[in-house]
């Protein structure tokens, strides 16, 4: 059965460096290898940092869920055009963010509501123990 | 980008007189010291065209005659500017009026080195400088941060343990592997390899795993027989935006782990340094990135005279 997390931050660096801390608690408890564990610090601190930049936020709401093997991560809400087009657009040759998440997790899920959007990002275990 | 003495105008100007020499005024120089809209014109209630004029004749002022006045001047009228700017980062933890404090150094040292010759507008040189002044007064601060020495020590078994266990396992370990084998905690190992990013500055001639004794080699003896890799990689990646402010060394890792999909372990397998520390220069090349994107996508045409509402 899922496990679910709820976190909110300030809207700042020292928030991000919490998210990533307890990120790696729970990847720990999903016996993710150090190889995933990396893959989901740098998706999640990269889109929120460009999250920080496109939207005026003074909170970051997140949301995880544990699962078999499966991280997945929800921010938001947003509305930012810009964040939306980062996330989905991939400039060909360009180590965009679109670029970063297509390798550094397994799905990314828009949720709209009411003209604003959550980002959900899936990471399953891979290099862990059988 | 050359000092204020070595500027060359195409305007047919008085070049004897450069910043900090004073010399008699003339006629002609009375005509050219006359700012646009009159002699009592200011920053205030003026058009583009007006901005633009009243910009090039202070910088002219400043950059040829040395006028001080003229340069103080400048600097007032472009603090909105940087104000706007600082407002951007200002949720980051830092407080305003300091960013607002950096931002002017940055603002300052555009205006110093702005080259006359070059046609541009000031805004358009000064918003990456400032910008750029802000965000490594945001990177410095990030390596000033002080690690516990029990966390360092953790920290270099960590190192040693990983690159035992990459190959007995034949894969990632995990954190519960890890603190089984250094005898911590899952927390404490986690602790330990976040602080880890504070060595950011790591010397070519120091030990990749921190101890620096006479048998341990230095990571340049790791690199050397990776030139030749560094050059054979793919022209697409060095022409990646923003590449070619990194090193051979880190275009070669992004190239790897973006370009290729290999992971940190294969990475560092494959250029012969531990796994945290492929972790610590992907993050810092990816931060690279991020600051050189950031300033091609800064705004090029706000003007001085508008604070951001944001």
């Amino acid at each position: 059965m899922a496990e679910r997390i709820d976190l909110e931050v300030p809207a700042t660096l020292n928030g991000l460096s919490t998210v990533r801390l307890v990120l790696g608690g729970l990847g720990a408890r999903l016996d993710f290898s150090l190889d995933d564990l990396e893959d989901v610090y740098l998706a999640t601190d990269h889109l929120l940092r460009t999250a920080l930049d496109a939207d005026a936020l003074d909170r970051l709401s997140l949301e995880v869920l544990l699962g078999d093997g499966v991280l997945r991560f929800t921010a938001g809400t947003f509305r930012s055009a810009k964040l939306r087009a980062d996330v989905t657009i991939h400039a060909e040759d360009c180590l965009d963010l679109c670029m970063l998440l297509r390798r550094t997790v397994d799905d990314v899920v828009f949720e709209d509501e009411d003209g604003a959007y959550r980002i959900v990002l899936v990471k399953r275990r891979k290099g862990g123990p059988a | 980008m050359s000092g204020p003495d070595e500027r060359r105008v195409k305007e047919p100007l008085d070049l004897e007189a450069l910043p900090g020499q004073a010399r008699a005024s003339t006629a002609e120089d009375e005509e050219e010291a006359s700012p646009p809209g009159g002699p009592t014109a200011d920053a205030q209630g003026r058009g583009r065209d007006d901005s633009e004029k009243l910009d090039q004749y202070l910088l002219r002022r400043y950059h040829l005659y040395g006028d001080r006045t003229a340069r103080e001047q400048l600097i007032t009228m472009y603090l909105p500017l940087v104000r706007s700017l600082a407002r951007r980062y200002a949720s980051r933890g830092e407080q305003f009026d300091d960013l607002v404090q950096v931002g002017a150094i940055g603002l300052i040292k555009a205006i110093d080195r702005f080259d006359l010759s070059r046609g541009v507008e000031l805004t358009t040189y000064a918003t990456p400088n400032i910008v750029g002044e802000i965000k490594r007064y945001f990177r410095d601060k990030g390596w000033s941060v002080r690690v516990p020495r029990g966390l360092q020590e953790l920290n270099i078994r960590l190192n040693k343990i990983i690159d035992e266990l990459v190959p007995k396992l034949q894969r990632s370990p995990t954190i519960n592997e890890l603190a089984e084998a250094a005898n911590a905690t899952p927390e404490q190992v986690l602790e330990a390899l976040e602080t880890s990013q504070a060595y950011n500055s790591v010397s070519l001639q120091a030990s990749p795993n921190g101890e620096g004794g006479e048998e341990d080699a230095g990571l340049i003896d790791y690199l050397g027989g990776e030139e030749e890799a560094y050059d054979t990689m793919e022209d697409r990646t060095t022409l990646a935006p923003g590449f070619a402010k990194l090193d051979k060394r880190e275009r070669y890792i992004l190239h790897l782990r973006f370009f290729e999909g290999l992971t940190q372990s294969q990475i560092a397998e494959r250029v012969g340094i531990s796994q945290m520390h492929v972790s610590r220069l992907i993050r810092r090349s990816l931060e690279r990135l991020r600051e050189e994107i950031g300033e091609l996508d800064a705004p090029q045409t706000s003007r001085p005279s508008g604070d951001d509402p944001r």
